[in-house]
Parts: structure tokens; C-alpha cells; sequence
């Protein structure tokens, strides 16, 4: 059964085709890794899932449940409403640029949305925010604002934000791109502790010891299409796809 | 300044100086001096008027106490400051135009009493207002960005001048049921819609000036458009507001004095009117001191109001 699905998911702005075709398909527990040249459509691809960008067309299975189907830009159909959040909130997400909210603390960061969505009690929601802070190494810096806080430290308390609405799935969107070299570590740790939990992942990556490390599948995007998808070793040892190689040899 | 600012125990120093400075000037308003001695030292020249043909005005204003009798018959005028419990001829030299400035402050007071009151309500509920005005103008309901957008276009683009006097005095020839008696209410309601249409601008640049990825994240969140709105981006929106608001709110304090039209007495009208009654131009310089010193306050105020919203930068 996979966790989450997608049929032939294209994107367009106006003339200029970012994703075309894209079908992929997530198991429970799986941690897949996009990886791929700058333009090739991974963050746009992982946006279209939880509709921070509306796609073209194409369908998108959660649970083994339509999620969403669009044709010419417009929805042929999708889930009831309700059902519709529901399978919204499986998916949690993680941005290159972190988007905390920069008025609230740590904490308040993690409590807002399950106080707000999820219509938790303060005090419920201020021990599921501890404990989520502690998961990721901060319970000392729970009232601290964003601007007081690295970017590694701001990136795992965006972790913790996203798993406090108790996502199915996690969405990464180029996590350590915006980091400090010697911060990317502590992020990837609390990654690979996420992925070691059972957590299913989709990554979008540059960081290719992470990719080789904790992904069970490597997914090269090139021009909004996936040029090839195989196991780390078969990826970084033997790839099939000539762009794939010429990919892999310059960045490594 | 600035040391005074980082320096703690300088502050608190200068804080001390304050409150002495204003428990001394409050210990020297309360001795008053006696009515018969302020009397008393009044000129023979006055006194020999005698009975009603002088009259003597007596203000507790501050640390002053000011007498001014007018003989009827030679129209002489003398003026007597009371201080701390003694009573000082003000009559020649320079001595006369302070006591001038002095006399005038009260009634400059009430002036100023007017502009200040329907500044800050007409700019408290410009603002209020002015939210409304700019969601509706990026609100994706045509009919709704189209009536916010007009609405805006029309208090920008005609004189507020001539908005107050439609208000005033056009309106209620046009539909008598809109008649407005009360100037002040008449002055509010032009002030606040003005207010409201240059405070939606600022507000709507400062909703849009808030980054993508914020509302990005409370979408992936979960957060309604809504909510997004009220807990993430409009509390981000509040302290890049406070300057222009400021600046808003200083332009609307000078705007003020257009109320003279409606015959309003706010600082400037009382300004001229004492002017021309007393013959002196002279009143006009402490006027415009007390338009900077609110001006200061306000932007005091506005200043720490900024600093208390920047707790996160």
C-alpha cells in the first residue's frame, strides 16, 4: 500500500513547463530522496503535493485515497472537504528557508498549529511542543525567538513544528541549502533520527551521503521528468541514465 | 542621549531629576497667593477705578498664578504673576510679553485640547477601518476590491479640506436627514474616513511586504486563509505599520487646523482669534511650540511603541 501517489503530475507557468508527467509512489516507512540539477522541477514537484502550488494536471493519491485530480488547470475531483485537510495534514513539510514565524517563540512556533487546526488545549499543546523540542535537541531554547537562533537550530524546530500536527509523511524541500556548512550536520541528525523512527520521508537534496546513507530509493529529476530511479548504490555506482552521470561527476 | 539610554544608572539619575523637578513645580502651584494680595498689589491707577470698573481674572495654571485687571475708564491693563506665594507686577520691559504668552496658554490649552482629542480618535478609528479597507482591496471578491479600491481612489484624489466641508455644510442641503450639529462629530467623521483611505494603503503595503514562505508554512499547516491572516501575518504587519502610522498621524494633527472652516476652535483657530483680539502676533509663537511639543510626544510614543513590537528582531 503506498502512502502517497502521483499520476502523470504536470505543472505549467503559463508557457514554461516545469513538471511533466511526474509519477511516483511512496510506501509507509519509506525514505525516497529526489535529487537533480537546480531548475529541474524537485521543489515545484514537492510543492504540487500539498498545494502550496496548484498543478495542471494529474492526480495525487494519499492513503491510496484520490487526494486531488485536475485536468487543464481545472479539478475534476478531489476529496470531500474534510477528508480533504485531513489527507493535507499527512503530509508535513520542511522549507529550504525555514518559515518560522518570527514573532512567536520555539514553542509557540510548534503549539499554533495544533492549537489552531487540531483545536488542542494550550497546556496539551505546550507538552506536545516540549517534547518535540526535546526530539530535536532544543528544550533549552523553547523561548527563544527565530532571530536568536542559528539557522541548523531554526531548521530543526521547523522540523518539530511540521511532526506536532503528526504528519504521515514528511516533505523536505532542500532542508540544508540555506545553511552554514557547519550546520547542515545537526539537521541531517535529526533527520536520519526520523528516518531510523519509521518516519516515510521524500527529500529534495543536494546532500548526497545523506541521500546515499538513509534513502531506500534515489530519485534523479531532470527537466521536470524523472530520468532515472534505483537504489543509492546502483545510483551513485552505476547509473543507468547518461544525465544522471554527468550529474553525479560534477558535484562529486 | 544615547548614553543616557544605555547607561542604567544615568537613567535613573535623569528620571530623578524629573520627578523632583515635577514634585517642586507641583509644591509651588498649590501656594496660592491669597486673592486680597494679589488685590493689594494691584496699581493705584487700577484701584482708584474702584468698584466693578476692574475686573481680575484669576488662573491656577501650573506654577502661575495670573491677575490681569482692566481699568474701564483709561483701558490701562496690568497684568500680576502670582509665583510660590508672592505676587510680581508684570507690567513693563520684558516682563510684559511673557506675561502675554502666559495669559494666552489656557486658552491655548483649550485650543489644543480640541486637535489633540479629534487627532487621535480620527486616526484610532482610521486605522480601524483602514484594515478592513485593505483586506477587501486584495481580497480575490471582485465586487469587494472594487468598492475598496473606489472608496480609496475618492478620499485620496479630493481635499480633505473640501471633504469637511461637504460633510458640514453640503450634505445636509443635498439629504437634510444627514444633517450633523455637532462640529466635532462632523470634523471626526471627515478625519477618520480621510484617515482610513491613506491608512489602507499603508497597511495593505505592509501585509504585502511579509514574506511568501509565511504563509506558505501556515498553509502546509493546516492554517486557514483566515487564520493565516489574524495569527501569523497581521501581527507581523504591526510593527512595520507603526512609522508610516506615525507619520499619518502627524500629518492629521496639522491637518487639523482645517477644522477653522467649520468653526471649530482647535489650536490654530484660537491662535488667530486671540491674535486678532488682543492685536498680537505674538501668540503664534507659542502656539507652534505647542504643536512641537506634541508633535515630540507623539513621536515618543510611537517610537517606543516600535521598540516594544521589535522584541523578536
Amino acid at each position: 500500500m503506498s502512502l502517497l501517489r502521483t499520476e502523470n503530475l504536470s505543472k505549467s507557468f503559463g508557457e514554461l513547463k516545469v513538471l511533466n508527467s511526474v509519477s511516483i509512489s511512496v510506501e509507509q516507512g519509506e525514505v525516497v530522496c529526489i535529487i537533480g540539477p537546480s531548475g529541474a522541477g524537485k521543489s515545484t514537484f514537492l510543492r504540487s503535493l500539498n498545494q502550496i502550488e496548484q498543478i495542471t494536471s494529474g492526480k495525487i493519491f494519499i492513503d491510496d485515497e484520490l487526494f486531488l485530480h485536475r485536468e487543464n488547470n481545472t479539478t475534476v475531483s478531489s476529496a470531500q472537504p474534510a477528508e480533504y485537510k485531513r489527507l493535507l495534514l499527512e503530509m508535513g513539510m520542511v522549507f529550504q528557508s525555514f518559515n518560522l514565524f518570527p514573532h512567536k517563540t520555539a514553542l509557540e512556533n510548534i503549539m499554533l498549529a495544533p492549537m489552531h487546526v487540531k483545536r488542542l488545549g494550550r497546556g496539551e499543546a505546550r507538552s506536545l511542543a516540549r517534547d518535540l523540542l526535546g526530539q530535536v535537541g532544543l528544550s533549552d531554547k523553547a523561548d527563544e525567538y527565530p532571530a536568536r537562533l542559528s539557522g541548523g537550530q531554526q531548521q530543526r524546530v521547523a522540523i518539530a513544528r511540521a511532526l506536532a500536527m503528526q504528519p504521515k509523511i514528511m516533505l523536505f524541500d532542500e532542508p540544508t541549502s540555506a545553511l552554514d556548512p557547519e550546520l547542515v550536520g545537526e539537521v541531517l541528525g535529526v533527520m536520519r533520527g526520523l528516518a531510523d523512527s519509521g518516519m516515510t520521508m521524500l527529500v529534495v537534496t543536494h546532500e548526497m551521503s545523506f541521500a546515499r546513507e538513509a534513502a531506500v530509493r534515489i530519485i534523479f529529476m531532470c527537466d521536470g521528468d524523472i530520468a532515472e530511479e534505483s537504489e543509492p548504490d546502483q545510483m551513485f555506482t552505476n547509473p543507468r541514465n547518461p544525465r544522471t552521470r554527468q550529474f553525479l561527476n560534477s558535484i562529486l | 542621549m544615547a548614553d543616557v539610554k544605555r547607561d542604567p544608572r544615568r537613567r535613573r539619575a535623569a528620571v530623578a531629576v524629573l520627578a523632583a523637578l515635577v514634585v517642586a513645580c507641583a509644591a509651588l502651584a498649590f501656594t496660592k497667593p491669597p486673592m486680597a494680595q494679589v488685590e493689594r498689589s494691584i496699581s493705584a491707577e487700577l484701584i482708584e477705578g474702584a468698584g466693578n470698573s476692574y475686573n481680575l481674572t484669576g488662573h491656577n495654571y501650573l506654577i502661575f498664578n495670573i491677575a490681569r485687571g482692566r481699568n474701564i475708564k483709561s483701558a490701562a491693563t496690568d497684568t500680576y504673576i502670582g509665583i510660590a506665594g508672592s505676587v510680581l507686577p508684570m507690567n513693563s520691559g520684558a516682563a510684559k510679553p511673557i506675561a502675554n504668552v502666559l495669559f494666552w496658554i489656557p486658552p491655548l490649552l483649550g485650543g489644543t485640547r480640541i486637535t489633540v482629542a479629534l487627532t487621535m480618535v480620527s486616526v484610532f478609528a482610521g486605522v480601524i477601518a483602514s484594515v478592513f479597507l485593505a483586506l477587501g482591496k486584495i481580497s480575490k471578491f471582485p465586487p469587494l476590491s472594487a468598492a475598496c479600491r473606489a472608496y480609496i481612489f475618492f478620499f485620496r484624489g479630493t481635499p480633505l479640506l473640501m471633504q469637511l466641508f461637504f460633510i458640514y455644510y453640503a450634505l445636509p442641503d443635498i439629504i437634510p436627514s444627514l444633517t450633523i450639529n455637532n462640529k466635532f462629530l462632523a470634523a471626526f467623521i471627515a478625519f477618520a474616513l480621510n484617515s482610513a483611505a491613506y491608512c489602507a494603503e499603508i497597511i495593505r503595503a505592509a501585509i504585502q511586504s511579509i514574506d511568501k514562505g509565511q504563509s506558505e508554512a501556515s498553509r502546509a499547516l493546516g492554517l486557514s486563509g483566515a487564520q493565516t491572516m489574524r495569527l501569523v501575518i497581521i501581527p507581523q504587519s504591526v510593527r512595520r505599520l507603526i512609522p508610516p502610522v506615525a507619520n499619518e498621524f502627524i500629518m492629521v494633527l496639522k491637518d487639523a487646523s482645517l477644522v477653522s472652516i467649520i468653526a471649530l476652535t482647535d489650536l490654530t483657530q484660537m491662535t488667530r482669534s486671540i491674535s486678532s483680539s488682543a492685536g498680537n502676533a505674538l501668540v503664534y509663537v507659542p502656539a507652534m511650540v505647542i504643536y512641537l511639543v506634541i508633535t515630540a510626544f507623539f513621536s515618543f510614543v510611537f517610537n517606543k511603541l516600535e521598540t516594544r513590537f521589535s522584541v523578536y528582531q
